[in-house]
């Protein structure tokens, strides 16, 4: 003695197709609220595992990178580069490190017979192989000896390797980098990460390929001839230490320029714990803002509903006539809100899918909706029907048969 | 004959803020099973009002009212649309069909609230439809058919639960005469096929036809019954 859940449905879908342009007014506030969920929390969760894999990339969660602070403006006359000594009494300060790399960078031209190039070199210790936990594809990294020996060897990325002998064996020829001859002693292993998208380099770490290496010491004292140390990286026992570290790297380097903040001392434990703070603020923030335009949906429903109610009081009260008891009229305007507001969270979906789509080609970073994402969105958009459909349920099932039926 | 409806002093007054404007001042009615009644009277003196009331659409501000031996006052709300949905049939002189929905399925709609299977509401309403001689519009809206058309679906709606009383309120009102002819034969035909019918009219023709004619002015039945 009851009308079926499936007859308010078909009821709610025929009469919503047949006011298909106002329909898509009234849906206009969820659709919106629901796109943005999707497309939001998709971009915070792609570009924080984005960033998360790009740090396992470069040397995991224990590294820690001190180098020049460029948001520093000079006050006082300190030096924005640490001395080999000031390095070394450092290190010696930080026994706990267990790995320690400092580094100068400059820019030279290549050449080999004809074939010429420009890049990066870096002088670096054998340490940062470990650090970057990158090593050679062919020949030898940098060693303990060069060191001592200011060898003139060097070990070149694929990138530089290519350009300069393309397919041809590298190790052991004699290349010129800037002024000085030395010799290829190790080809760097090819780094990727897929940068998954269509614009731009599909590399994400190609820059690397287009480094080289050498001895840090023949840098020191045979080719910028300076004592200048720009950066240098640590690696703590483990990523939990790595925080703590970082305190103590800071006090003393602070320590060492009167308390200037010329370096930044960045751990990437810490880091990766700053962005999964910003990501979960960014969320609640999120929330609130698709809430309220979810709300403010759900009121514009709401008054479409009761205005319509008022369009239907003779189709209730034939409705009425022939049999349906109140809670008949209830279940189907009830049923029917909900229907809207579905409609709304389904083609709120899809159309945040489609963004999604554009952006993640537009940003180079995989976005996937996860499959809770869509549930939490239609649940959301049903439940929103659910609230703001009981008052014009309410209204529609307390009228009066007998004047629905006078009703013009 | 069963006795189905027992009017006994029905007073009704409907109250407009602060006027009350009487519509019905104490009627008597009795009516039997199998009986095709005639409700005459002019604009305004009660019969819609009256018709509501028997159909359990309203109800009385004072007075008894006993259909099928039951006193509707004391029945509960939900009980009320059971007996609308099963005992009463209602033909209005505006057709009152669902514009949105194909006659077929306007027919249907009485047997959706009585929970009726798909397959037997659509047995029965195509049964009804065909009965009316309307077995080849099933799938028309109604805004595709003559008034004549749609009255007679409003009729195989009223009949399709096999009600115990027909009701009509002025169903010739909105249709030229010769349609206005047709549905009354249909009605005619209902009753000599045992159904009860009471209907509400102006017109001196329809009157002709029934087999009791009673008639109510400003909310009274005048001199009795006309035999
Ligand atoms: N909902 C209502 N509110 C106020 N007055 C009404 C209402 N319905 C009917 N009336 C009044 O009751 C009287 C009887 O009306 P009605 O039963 O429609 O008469 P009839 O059908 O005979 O033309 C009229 O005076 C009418 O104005
Ligand atoms: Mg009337």
């Amino acid at each position: 003695m009851a009308i079926s859940l499936k007859e308010s449905i078909i009821v709610g879908l025929s009469d919503f197709w047949s006011r298909k342009i106002r329909s898509l007014v009234t849906i206009v506030g969820i659709v919106l609220g629901t796109m943005s969920i999707i497309v939001v929390l998709s971009l915070v969760k792609g570009i924080n595992k984005k960033t998360l894999e790009w740090m396992m990339e470069r040397g995991g969660l224990s590294k820690i990178s001190v180098y020049r602070n460029w948001n520093y403006e000079k006050q006082v006359d300190v030096k924005n580069y640490f001395t080999l000594k000031e390095i070394n009494l450092i290190r010696s300060l930080v026994p706990e490190a267990k790995y320690f790399n400092p580094q100068i960078r400059e820019g030279v031209h290549y050449s080999y017979g004809e074939n010429k190039y420009r890049g990066s070199i870096y002088g670096v210790i054998p340490d940062f192989k470990k650090i970057e936990e990158w090593d050679v594809e062919a020949g030898r990294f940098i060693s303990g000896f060069d060191i001592k020996q200011n060898s003139d060897v060097i070990v070149i990325g694929t990138n530089v390797k290519e350009e300069l002998f393309g397919n041809k064996k590298a190790v052991g020829q004699f290349i010129t980098a800037g002024k000085r001859r030395v010799q290829i002693i190790g080809v760097m292993s090819h780094r990727f990460m897929d940068n998954s998208g269509n614009i731009g380099n599909d590399n994400a770490l190609a820059y690397l390929n287009r480094r080289a290496f050498v001895p840090l010491s023949t840098m020191i004292h045979k080719g910028t001839g300076r004592d200048r140390i720009n950066s240098f990286t640590v690696k703590a026992k483990d990523a939990e230490s790595a925080p703590e570290l970082r305190q103590k790297l800071e006090a003393i380097i602070l320590n060492l320029r009167f308390g200037e903040p010329v370096f930044t001392i960045e751990s990437a434990q810490e880091e990766a714990e700053k962005m999964a703070e910003n990501a979960k603020k960014f969320r609640i923030i999120f929330f609130l803002i698709s809430a309220i335009s979810l709300l403010v949906g759900g009121i514009v429903i709401m008054n479409i509903m009761l205005a319509s109610i008022q369009e239907r009081t003779r189709e209730i009260g034939i409705r009425l006539t022939v049999g349906a008891r109140r809670i008949d009229i209830f279940v189907q305007f009830l049923v029917q809100t909900i229907l809207v507001t579905t409609i709304g969270g389904i083609l709120g979906i899809v159309s945040g899918l489609s963004i999604l789509d554009i952006v993640s080609k537009y940003l180079n970073i995989k976005l996937i909706a996860g499959f809770s994402m869509m549930i939490i969105a239609i649940t959301v958009s049903a439940g929103i029907g659910f609230i703001f459909g009981i008052s014009p349920a309410i209204k529609a099932s307390k009228l009066d048969p007998v004047v629905a039926l006078r009703h013009e | 004959m069963d006795r189905i409806i027992e009017i006994k002093d029905l007073k009704k007054e409907y109250k407009m803020g602060k006027v009350t404007v009487p519509a019905l001042n104490g009627v008597d009615i009795e009516i039997y099973e199998g009986e095709f009644l005639a409700i005459m009277g002019p604009s305004g003196s009660g019969k819609s009002t009256l018709m509501h009331i028997i159909g359990c659409l309203d109800t009385a501000s004072s007075g008894t009212y006993f259909f099928n031996n039951e006193e509707v006052s004391k029945i509960k709300k939900r009980k009320l649309a059971v007996i609308r949905n099963e005992q009463v049939g209602f033909v209005f002189q505006t057709f009152n069909l669902l514009p949105h929905l194909n006659i077929q399925k306007n027919v249907e709609l009485p047997l959706t609230y009585a929970g009726y299977s798909k397959k037997k509401r659509v047995a029965l309403a195509r049964k009804v439809l065909d009965e009316v001689g309307l077995s080849d519009r099933l799938k028309h809206k109604p805004s595709e058919l003559s008034g004549g058309q749609r009255q007679r679906v409003a009729i195989a709606r009223a009949l399709v639960n096999s009600p115990s009383v027909i009701l009509a309120d002025e169903p010739t009102g909105n249709l030229d005469t010769a349609s206005g002819s047709d549905i009354l034969t249909i009605f005619s035909d209902l009753n000599y096929k045992g159904n009860t019918i009471i209907i509400v009219t102006h017109d001196p023709a329809v009157a002709k036809r029934a087999n009791r004619v009673i008639k109510i002015v400003d909310g009274l039945i005048q001199n009795g019954d006309i035999s």
